[in-house]
């Protein structure tokens, strides 16, 4: 252990005492995580003969937490919390900080974020943002509460009321209520079946036809999506109209006017009113008649989709969260899956998948088991090329821009500040949510694009290196995190530590203690030396991903 | 992250870089001088811009616009209510939306046989931007990261390739060719982008930047070479660029009022004058977009009010290109993932329609004031010489002087053409 370790050990040896007396009292739930988790390991050597490919071996303990915080909680540990992670002597103490973590609110939070990511970023309609933050709002609810996965998405599916309280409106809002597009995201979000290219035409490499397609779209025609006449901000309202043919108002999203059934268009002529469509599941036959009410045919639609016997469902759950976690998913595309495509691990998807379903879709013993694999716990490698054995380690992943916003606020301590408007059109105004949001315009991406196509920038290099905003932040003035700590702190070591534990959640090494110490003696201004350094550690790579 | 592997397998194309590169010292020469000023620099570039290389600038029209409301009104035969006017070339009409762009037909050729298969906006914006269709184990570059490589001016202060509004609509990336060549991608025109005025004085910016490579080397070391690299290519690349004096092309507030005034109002207007600026400080490849164009409902209005964006601010580009004497090494393209329906839909709008849409080419060596390509009465489908996007990606590597057959190494170690298969049309210039 090398000897920073023990100055700050012994700084922190109150929250070490603390962690250390905590005990597990999930046991049970524990232990089933690592049974599955190890036949996972098992299946995996079984499928890919890993121990052959030179596998890396497990992370050590600093890696593994800011890991598994930034993975789960979307946040940096602490520096505390990283010196008695690393002093604990328990063996079972992996898990057990998982435990905690996913007990801690801002799991639910970071999770959804990344959904409102998922479901935002394909909106057809940049009115669809209006339901961004309660749909944020919503998922984190949900998650943090464990709610089953299949309930999660069953409210998505059949969801009504206004965009701006309930948040599982967001789905639909986000396509604002067209059939076609509202029922082609709910394929791809909650299946991994990109159903929708069969839109126009049959698909040539995919089974569905496009009759199948319009079939899905069916479930949705008589959902609307109206303008809220209130007081308040702009709303819309996500609202279900069974009226007879005749008074039926215009929902904007049919071709015809408030057609109470879904007709595929005749591609020749497309003025002609075309072919009604029955309500049928494209996986499973299923039927719904026509005319039934819009409650009863989505919660029809809800629970062909999330039934036990659609493996689907759990599919395409189960393979997304493994992609975020391990940095590969077991299909190239987190939201392209189906019959029609090619797994890597066959077997293993599959038992992931059985397990998740037969748990009841407990989204978080999901989190618990994956995390627990050595796949999961090794150290992390670049992507693999095609030739590679998969699953041989972890892969580094880019942060998301949420993720990047929390450690920043973490590294520079940046002060909360709360809403100057907690309901502006897009969210919420002024203080660090707007921060956060702007900060996203540069950062964010879409999370369901394949994670090599996702490039650092030019403006998120300027952003990070050269805005007057983070400058400020990283100055030595007696109002900043680093000026508190400078006047604080009279040892430079002491100061690299804590510095490097803070943006980066660990120990420097020797080379980088004398490398910073060196440059402090050489600049001959410490206040200088050290905003220089706080600059460098927020501007590294290693701080834009988690290994 | 991809691994990057690139090859330059042209020789040729070395020759020209350095040509290119021995101008540039002559006008940085010129502006550390300190003795001229913004327009003095201005026509000592344009001149050696003539001498020098091509660059492009794609109009980038998302979501695909109507032909019949563009470039190809249909009277009768089309719905909708579109009237066709005379342009300043005799015998060629175009669509009432389009006044100023009529009086500048002689510098456009007309493409309105452009013919293709892929009908969704995703697949679509690909094959149109990279000249190759989707494929999941290949990931193609965009047009102007191609252009950028090719004959882009590595050594300049700014990035070679700057894209323009419409960000992450339909945009593609630099795939296999890296951060070398990926687009420099700013919002807004109306605005200088953020954080480009250096926060630090450029001596402690240059100890910092040190300082930080000295740092990088612990994630290097244990498996982020390539990340690292990369990271610090754009570290550079952003340094430089914050600091030299050509960061005022970004700045439109520069030009005099009565040019800001002909160009007009609105974020596209003000994108192709930023346009002109960074192509005149030696910008390769300049996209700029406008959008959205997916009609799917009240085609007409929202078309007419598209093309009301879009018509000055094209018609004054195509004519300040050619008075400052860029005109002729300057390919300027329009054009959109696809063209929509000939037959207005039930709710008043076009659906896509691949199989037969236009694009317009100007500059470059393409000679203006012709039409190529026709489609039937309906404009259902191409009747006369069809045009395919592999045969349109060679019309622009002919006119910008680049060998479409040269090969870019994927990721893979496979060798990429520039353009796969097609021959270059020929007529367009001339």
């Amino acid at each position: 252990m090398p000897l920073p370790w023990i100055r700050s050990a012994w700084k922190h040896f109150a929250v070490v005492l603390v962690v250390a007396s905590v005990c597990g009292s999930l046991e049970s739930a524990e232990s089933r995580s690592n049974e599955t988790a190890q036949r996972i390991d098992q299946l995996l050597q079984e499928e890919h003969a890993i121990d052959q490919a030179d596998p890396s071996p497990r992370c050590d303990d600093e890696t593994f937490l800011r890991r598994v915080s930034l993975d789960i909680t979307g946040q940096l540990p602490t520096p505390g919390k990283v010196t008695s992670f690393v002093l604990d002597p328990d063996e079972a103490k992996r898990e057990k900080v998982v435990q905690r973590l996913l007990d801690e609110k801002e799991f639910g939070r970071n999770w959804g974020r990344y959904w409102r990511d998922v479901v935002m970023y394909r909106r057809n309609d940049d009115r669809g943002l209006i339901g961004a933050a309660s749909l944020e709002r919503h998922l984190t609810e949900q998650l943090n509460k464990n709610t089953p996965w299949d309930e999660v998405a069953t409210g998505f599916i059949t969801a009504k009321g206004d965009v701006r309280e309930d948040g599982a409106t967001g789905m639909i809002m986000a396509q604002v209520g067209r059939p076609e597009d509202t029922a082609a995201e709910i394929s791809r979000i909650f299946l991994g079946v990109q159903i929708q290219c069969a839109q126009c035409h049959d698909h040539p490499t995919d089974r569905w036809s496009r009759e199948q397609f319009h079939e899905l779209a069916a479930f949705f025609p008589r959902v609307a999506v109206r303008p809220r006449n209130n007081d308040g901000p702009r709303s819309f309202a996500v609202v279900a109209d069974d009226g007879p043919m005749i008074r039926r108002r215009p929902n904007g999203n049919n071709r015809f006017r408030g057609t109470p059934e879904h007709y595929m268009p005749d591609l020749e002529d497309p003025q002609a009113r075309g072919t009604r469509m029955q309500p049928i599941f494209f996986l499973t036959d299923q039927e719904v008649d026509y005319g039934t009410a819009d409650a009863k045919r989505r919660a029809a639609l809800a629970g062909m989709i999330t039934a036990k016997d659609n493996p689907w469902f759990a599919k395409a759950f189960v393979n997304r969260i493994w992609a975020e976690l391990v940095g590969e998913g077991f299909y190239p595309h987190v939201d392209d899956l189906g019959p029609d495509r090619d797994a890597t691990s066959p077997k293993t998807i599959d038992y992931l998948a059985e397990q998740f379903a037969a748990s009841g879709y407990d989204v978080k013993q999901l989190y618990r088991t994956i995390t627990s694999t050595d796949a999961y716990q090794r150290q992390s490698q670049p992507r693999r090329s095609f030739k590679e054995t998969p699953f041989a380690a972890n892969c580094s992943q880019r942060l998301r821009s949420d993720q990047l916003f929390n450690a920043l606020v973490h590294a520079l301590g940046i002060p909360d500040s709360p809403a100057r408007q907690a309901d502006g059109p897009y969210g919420p105004r002024g203080g660090n949510a707007e921060l956060r949001r702007v900060f996203g315009q540069t950062f964010s991406y879409d999370p369901s694009d394949p994670r090599d196509e996702v490039d650092g920038s030019i403006p998120q290099a300027l952003a990070l290196m050269n805005s007057p905003q983070l400058n400020q932040l990283i100055s030595a003035s007696p109002f900043t995190t680093l000026g508190r700590l400078l006047r604080s702190t009279p040892d430079n070591e002491d100061v690299v530590v804590e510095l490097y534990l803070r943006c980066l959640a660990r120990q420097p090494s020797e080379a980088e203690l004398t490398h910073c110490l060196q440059y402090v003696k050489s600049t001959g201004d410490r206040d200088e030396a050290f905003e220089d350094m706080l600059w460098a550690l927020i501007n590294s790579t290693e701080f834009l991903y988690r290994k | 992250m991809t691994q990057h592997l690139q090859t330059n397998i042209s020789i040729s194309r070395r020759g020209r870089l350095h040509r290119r590169d021995v101008l540039r010292t002559i006008s940085a020469g010129a502006i550390a001088s300190g003795g001229l000023g913004w327009a003095d620099r201005t026509i000592l570039q344009a001149a050696e811009l003539r001498r020098r290389g091509m660059a492009c600038i794609l109009l980038w029209m998302q979501g695909g616009p109507s032909q019949f409301d563009t470039f190809s009104p249909k009277i009768g035969d089309t719905g909708g209510d579109i009237k066709a006017i005379d342009t300043n070339v005799s015998g060629i009409k175009i669509a009432a939306n389009l006044p100023e762009t009529a009086k500048v037909m002689d510098d456009i050729c007309l493409i309105r046989s452009m013919t293709g298969n892929e009908g969704s906006h995703p697949r679509a914006s690909f094959h149109l931007h990279t000249g190759y269709i989707p494929n999941p184990s290949v990931k193609h570059p965009t047009f102007g990261s191609v252009v950028a490589k090719a004959i882009g001016d590595a050594q300049h202060d700014l990035p070679s390739f700057v894209r323009i509004g419409n960000r992450g609509r339909g945009a593609t990336g630099s795939g296999f060719l890296g951060v070398d060549y990926a687009a420099f991608a700013l919002n807004s025109a109306r605005n200088t982008p953020a954080n480009t005025k250096p926060t630090t004085s450029d001596a402690r910016y240059t100890r910092r930047l040190g300082f930080l490579e000295g740092l990088e080397t612990d994630f290097a070391e244990s498996g982020g070479e390539q990340v690292v690299a990369d990271h610090r290519k754009l570290y550079n690349k952003a340094s430089k660029m914050i600091r030299s004096p050509h960061m005022e092309a970004f700045d439109i507030t520069r030009e005099d009022r009565k040019t800001r005034d002909v160009y007009g109002d609105g974020e596209f207007a003000a994108g192709c004058l930023m346009a002109r600026r960074l192509v005149e400080t030696g910008v390769t490849f300049v996209e700029v977009g406008l959008g959205n164009w997916d009609t799917h409902q009240d085609n007409n209005d929202r078309t007419k009010q598209l093309c009301g964006q879009l018509d000055r601010p094209y018609a004054q580009l195509l004519r300040d290109l050619k008075e400052r004497g860029l005109l002729d090494n300057t390919l300027v393209i329009w054009m959109g993932e696809f063209g929509r329906t000939p037959r207005i839909n039930a709710r008043g709008g076009r659906d896509h329609y691949p199989r037969a849409f236009d694009v317009a080419l100007a500059g470059g060596g393409v000679q203006g004031g012709q039409v190529i390509g026709r489609t039937d009465p309906t404009g259902a489908r191409v009747t006369d010489r069809p045009v395919e996007v592999a045969d349109l990606f060679r019309t622009f590597c002919h006119s910008l002087k680049i060998d479409a057959d040269d090969e870019n190494m994927s990721a893979i170690g496979r060798p990429i053409p520039i353009v796969e298969g097609g021959s270059a049309v020929k007529e367009v210039f001339g």
